[in-house]
């Protein structure tokens, strides 16, 4: 029994599952799902199509390079039957996709966090850039409690007080 | 593409696109073309063989959009039009996608053969 891998969406087709188009050059394209049989038909290109694993590994959305990549493999070529070695395996193949995940997850909660750090400095740049939006200036200079208490920021950048003055 | 409906009955309704349908997959396969590009070429122009069911005897070619014409005018038109010059620019670019790439995008290794048998 052999696991395929579907040729759109790279998901693994099971026993019984989705759907072989043979072109008359010989060549095979499995599917999982009409969904992908649909695009294949459409004649998307699965490296355009975000939802798929060729387009994640891609763009950087997904782990690309990883030591456990190594064990699962097309294997053209007979084994001998073995007992202690097919214990082995199976108890490895547990272990191994228990790291393997581990690392993807690792892998995107990194990439998510450059992207926080990013939208926490705009978040804070336009709060410093924007907060007469937040009341009138008139309110502003009656109660003294409205305004941002950082004084330093003025002093240390001359860049708003350049700003300031266009806005006048 | 895409002839009269034979059977219409509503008036808006004018024409099937089947034909259309149909003959996506009567034309080669972006990879089918990619490999065939990557040929060196020089045996293709020349060797194209007469058959009287194409057009034009099968003598004009375009191999990028895998089109056969009538005459080299016509060909050489076809060459002009954005379609084509979108294609050879599709072509130029990177190998299209294939098994292989869907089996290391799922996270599998190269394919192990084994050792060479026949190592001379």
């Amino acid at each position: 029994m052999r696991l395929e891998k579907c040729w759109f969406c790279s998901s693994t087709v099971y026993p019984g599952h989705g759907i072989q188009f043979v072109r008359n050059d010989a060549k095979i394209f499995r599917f999982c799902r009409s969904k992908c049989h649909k695009n294949f038909k459409m004649k998307r290109n699965p490296r355009k199509v975000k939802w798929t694993k060729a387009y994640r590994r891609l763009h950087g959305k997904d782990m690309t390079q990883d030591s456990t990549f190594e064990f699962e493999r097309k294997r053209n070529r007979p084994e001998r039957y073995d007992r202690n070695l097919a214990e082995n395996t199976l108890k490895a193949i547990k272990k191994i996709d228990k790291v393997r995940s581990d690392r993807a997850a690792t892998h995107i909660e990194k990439r998510l966090k450059v992207r926080k750090g990013k939208e926490r400095r705009e978040a804070q740049k336009e709060l410093e850039q924007s907060i007469h939006l937040v009341k009138a200036p008139q309110v502003l200079r009656q109660d003294q409690s409205l305004t941002l208490p950082k004084i330093k920021v003025m002093v240390s950048q001359p860049k708003s007080e350049q700003n300031q003055a266009m806005e006048e | 593409m895409g002839g009269k409906c034979p059977s219409r009955k509503v008036k808006k309704r004018r024409y099937s696109h089947k034909t259309a349908r149909r003959s996506k997959f009567l034309i080669k396969g972006d990879d089918a073309v990619y490999e065939e590009l990557q040929k060196p070429d020089g045996e293709m122009k020349s060797t194209l063989p007469l058959d009287e069911d194409l057009p034009g005897m099968g003598q004009y070619y375009c191999l990028h959009c895998d089109r056969y014409f009538a005459n080299v005018t016509v060909r050489d038109e076809h060459f002009k039009t954005k379609r084509h010059r979108k294609r050879v620019k599709q072509m130029m670019g990177p190998a299209p996608h294939t098994q292989l790439d869907a089996d290391l995008a799922a996270g599998m290794g190269a394919p192990d053969n084994g050792p060479k048998l026949m190592s001379m």
